[in-house]
């Protein structure tokens, strides 16, 4: 390392662009390009579906054929070419691994870097991981301690093979193939996801967390999940993305839906970081997913997301609060940076009695984004004495980016209290002489009035991904000083 | 023109004439253009997100039937001030005009047009339909000594009205828009308005719209603002079965303050829709909206406001806010508050609430004697005030608490 010059070391750092962002050499086993029926009914004979999901994904399809990629949102893209994608790509070794020693070293590696090291996660934080990389799941732990107490976690693809009655039950109830454009999309091609139900009365003892990857080139990943928490139960749902840095534009199209029954919580966390581009905004992700959660009486579902991925986000999780007495939550955290655009934000659905909602939004905008909240407060005529509190601020790092705020708010009850309140502005000069005065860089001091500014949300997090999540911030803001 | 009726737009101006104004060819032609193969949007449209046009599609309108000129007189509010009638085709200009104001009729003194900057079909519309109007100028360092009214009744057909008024540098003015229709009639206008505010003029417009069940009221204001301005459209609309206002200013001068206001007092199956935009283009400006209303029985209120600012408009000052109180199970209130932001240096907020009166406040009052009824109509009239503050003229504001009180039976 004698000969490692300064000029070399500044090379180094110039390419690190994204942290994380290489390809993992394994074999996939990948369709042909484009879409059709017949590589539907190919994807499902692949995964060994019975009829009904077939004609699920069959009529989704034809649902999607009807219609047209929405275009209300705030963001410009190249629209991708759903006949150019790969619908389906699984790693090759089909057979599962009966311990931790048989998994492919190479995939160990990849986990090491991601900083999810298996072994660490086993040993330190108690935290089970259903890792996805591209669209077959392959190694899942602690499933036996979660059986014990009656909890099912697992791939979608075996909670479809195992417990196909609960999939059947449930899966798009609450978003139905004909809610939008990518939903019906992930309806009919769809490839993995996960799979968790916790039995009536159970509060899940731990945080139960699903790390997707995209990998092979040229695939989309069209994930499904599947949340059912029956009467009474508790559970805290993770989820978090990183992925290899790619030339092309990737597609990943989501569908997650939760469903809380009579008395039962879902806390469902999200750190996303896919690929955002490079700095001339050239690549990156496409997330366009769909999240919704429905409440039944007394039910609670938080959604808090920390987004600072992807090149264009479109992401609204939502709340039904059809049960009396329900509650929804969203806390969010946006930062866009270089040409990254975001369009994201929540629904709060309002049917029952005594529904309660809070929305918190903080948007941060770097470089030369779009970041822009969108929102749905709808209070119905039978949601007597509904309450919403929505806050939404924005926060502007230099003058050629954008913030911007769509707020809906429809109100049909008047014992209904609604609240919104948004603010644009940037980053305090005061705060950040303060910080300066006392010997603290520029830099570190925006990451630490950032961080305060995103705290609300943060302290929504569960621990481990708290601490995560700043990290992601310090690093997604660095060099953004306008 | 040729036209071949295929749908319920084409057929609502059959019988219309084109208008006589000498209207630039471009501003005609993107008219037309924009027309080209519409119907009434729908409610998928984002703009008509909240309002069903299937009324106005399918009215009947009553016959044009002209009010005698002391009918006519008799629907003033302002005892002293430059008054302009406008009845359907007909407009009266008022004499005696001090120097430094003019009123023309708009068809004989063409004024300068700003560039075509509707939203909807309607403004297109009126750029083809436009009959009448009026222009005035109000000259340079002139201060009016008293306001200038204009009366504007429909008593039935379909009308388009477009409004010019040219204030000059250091001027200073108070223009009162009273539009208001006959009872047993059905009618529908349309009324563009255009304001040229030149640097350092003081403009303030109250716009009080009164009209009957049965008239749709339609209003668009497109305002262009010069530096150190102060420009104020405050809206009051007391009544009329089917209100949209469409406001857009544009701050294009440094240091310029802009005020857009509303009151909306709701009731029946009352429709009323403000629909706002200010466009920042510049540094240094502040702007404040203050929207407020009741709704009662089965009315719909529909608030949508946004704040543009755009690049170079830095350090912008602008403020929103929308509440809204519902009084029956019925009624329904649409919000929509937005910012579109691409400036850093900015200070720019909103706030919407929809809620009901504070139970606390009103036990207060409860406490004191008050019955009921008193202390809720205290409490609206209290809510509702922060508006009516902006109405500088008391014989103004008598009126529209005298109507509101009518109406809503709150004694004021």
């Amino acid at each position: 390392m004698s000969n490692y010059t300064e000029n070399e070391l500044a090379k180094d750092l110039e390419n690190q662009e994204y942290k994380f962002g290489f390809v993992t050499d394994i074999e996939s086993d990948t369709v042909p390009v484009g879409l059709d029926e017949g590589i539907i009914r190919l994807i499902s004979s692949k995964k060994n579906e019975p009829q009904w999901l077939l004609d699920y994904r069959l009529k989704a399809y034809a649902i999607w054929q009807e219609m047209t990629e929405p275009e209300w949102a705030h963001v410009r893209y190249q629209k991708p070419d759903f006949q150019g994608i790969s619908y389906y790509s699984a790693p090759k070794q089909t057979k599962k691994y009966e311990s931790w020693d048989d998994v492919d070293p190479e995939m160990k590696e990849t986990m090491k870097k991601l900083g999810i090291s298996m072994e660490e996660q086993q040993r330190l934080t108690g935290v089970a991981v259903d890792f996805v990389m591209d669209s077959v799941s392959v190694a899942t732990s602690f499933k036996e301690k979660l059986s014990e107490l009656g909890i099912i976690f697992c791939s979608f693809s075996d909670a479809v093979q195992e417990h196909p009655a609960l999939v059947q039950k449930y899966m798009g109830t609450v978003v139905p193939s004909t809610d939008n454009f990518y939903a019906a999309l992930n309806g009919a091609v769809f490839t993995d996801g996960s799979f968790c139900y916790i039995p009536k009365g159970v509060r899940c003892p731990m945080e139960l967390s699903t790390y997707f990857r995209i990998n092979a080139g040229g695939t989309g990943q069209f994930e499904r999940t599947l949340v059912v928490a029956d009467e009474g139960a508790y559970v805290s749902y993770l989820e978090g993305c990183t992925a290899p840095q790619r030339d092309e534009n990737q597609l990943h199209a989501a569908v997650v839906e939760l469903i809380a029954l009579q008395d039962a919580e879902i806390k469902y966390s999200t750190v996303q970081n896919w690929y955002p581009g490079d700095k001339e905004g050239k690549g990156g992700v496409f997330n366009f997913v769909t999240k919704r959660g429905i409440c039944e009486n007394n039910a609670k579902i938080s959604w808090t997301q920390v987004e600072t991925g992807s090149a264009v986000t479109w992401k609204y999780p939502s709340c039904i609060l059809k049960g009396d007495h329900s509650v929804g939550e969203f806390y969010s955290v946006a930062v866009t940076n270089n040409h990254q655009q975001a369009d994201t934000g929540t629904k709060m659905v309002h049917l029952g009695k005594n529904t309660k909602s809070t929305i918190i939004s903080k948007g941060i905008s770097a470089g030369k984004s779009q970041n822009s909240y969108r929102g749905l407060v709808q209070i119905h005529k039978g949601a007597h004495n509904a309450r919403n509190f929505s806050q939404c601020d924005s926060l502007l790092m230099t003058d050629e980016c954008g913030a911007h705020t769509f707020p809906y708010i429809e109100c049909k009850n008047p014992s209904a209290k609604i609240e919104h309140e948004a603010t644009t502005s940037k980053i305090g000069e005061d705060q950040l002489f303060y910080c300066m005065q006392r010997g603290i860089s520029e830099e570190k001091a925006i990451s630490l009035i950032v961080n305060g500014y995103c705290k609300e949300v943060l302290n929504q997090l569960p621990m481990e991904f708290a601490v995560e999540a700043q990290k992601l911030l310090a690093i997604s803001l660095e060099g953004s000083v306008g | 023109m040729e036209t071949i009726v295929s749908n319920k737009l084409q057929q609502f101006v059959v019988g219309l004439d084109p208008t006589q104004m000498s209207m630039p060819h471009a501003l005609q032609l993107t008219a037309q253009n924009h027309l080209l193969a519409q119907d009434f949007p729908t409610t998928k449209s984002e703009r008509f997100k909240y309002t069903r046009l299937a009324k106005l599609a399918n009215a009947q309108m009553s016959n044009s039937l002209l009010l005698e000129k002391a009918q006519l007189s008799q629907q003033k509010i302002l005892t002293d001030a430059y008054t302009v009638y406008i009845n359907n085709k007909q407009i009266i200009l008022p004499a005696d005009l001090p120097s430094g104001l003019q009123i023309k009729l708009n068809t004989e003194e063409p004024d300068t047009f700003h560039e075509a900057s509707f939203y909807d079909v309607f403004g297109a519309l009126n750029i083809l339909y436009a009959q009448n109007g009026i222009s005035i100028r109000v000259a340079k360092n002139c201060t009016l000594d008293k306001p200038i009214q204009i009366i504007q009744v429909n008593s039935g057909g379909k009308y388009f009205y477009r409004h010019h008024f040219n204030f000059g540098e250091n001027a200073e003015a108070a223009v009162f828009i009273v539009t208001k229709s006959t009872t047993d009639s059905n009618s529908f206008a349309h009324t563009h308005f255009q304001y040229d505010i030149a640097q350092s003029a003081r403009i303030k417009v109250y716009k009080i719209q009164d009209c009957c069940a049965g008239h749709f009221d339609f209003h668009e204001d497109r305002a262009k603002q010069n530096a150190t301005s102060h420009f104020e459209i405050n809206t009051l609309t007391l009544d009329g079965s089917f209100v949209r206002n469409d406001t857009m200013v544009a701050v294009q001068g440094e240091h310029a303050q802009t005020y857009l206001n509303g009151a909306y007092w709701l009731k029946e199956e009352q429709h009323v829709a403000n629909y706002t935009t200010i466009d920042h283009q510049v540094a240094n400006c502040e702007s404040f909206e203050t929207y407020k209303g009741v709704a009662g029985d089965k009315a719909t209120a529909v608030f949508n406001g946004k704040v543009f600012v755009r690049k170079d408009a830095q350090k912008t000052n602008a403020y929103q806010s929308n509440a809204n109180v519902l009084l029956s199970d019925s009624a329904s209130v649409n919000s929509k508050p937005e910012l579109e932001i691409y400036a850093d240096d900015v200070k720019c907020s909103h706030g919407s609430t929809t809620g009901q009166l504070d139970e606390n406040a009103l036990f207060y009052l409860r406490a004191r004697g008050l019955s009921a009824a008193t202390a809720k109509t205290l409490l609206l009239q209290a809510f509702m005030e922060d508006v009516l503050t902006y109405v500088k003229h008391d014989e103004a504001l008598a009126y529209v608490h005298q109507r509101i009180a009518e109406r809503f039976d709150w004694n004021y």
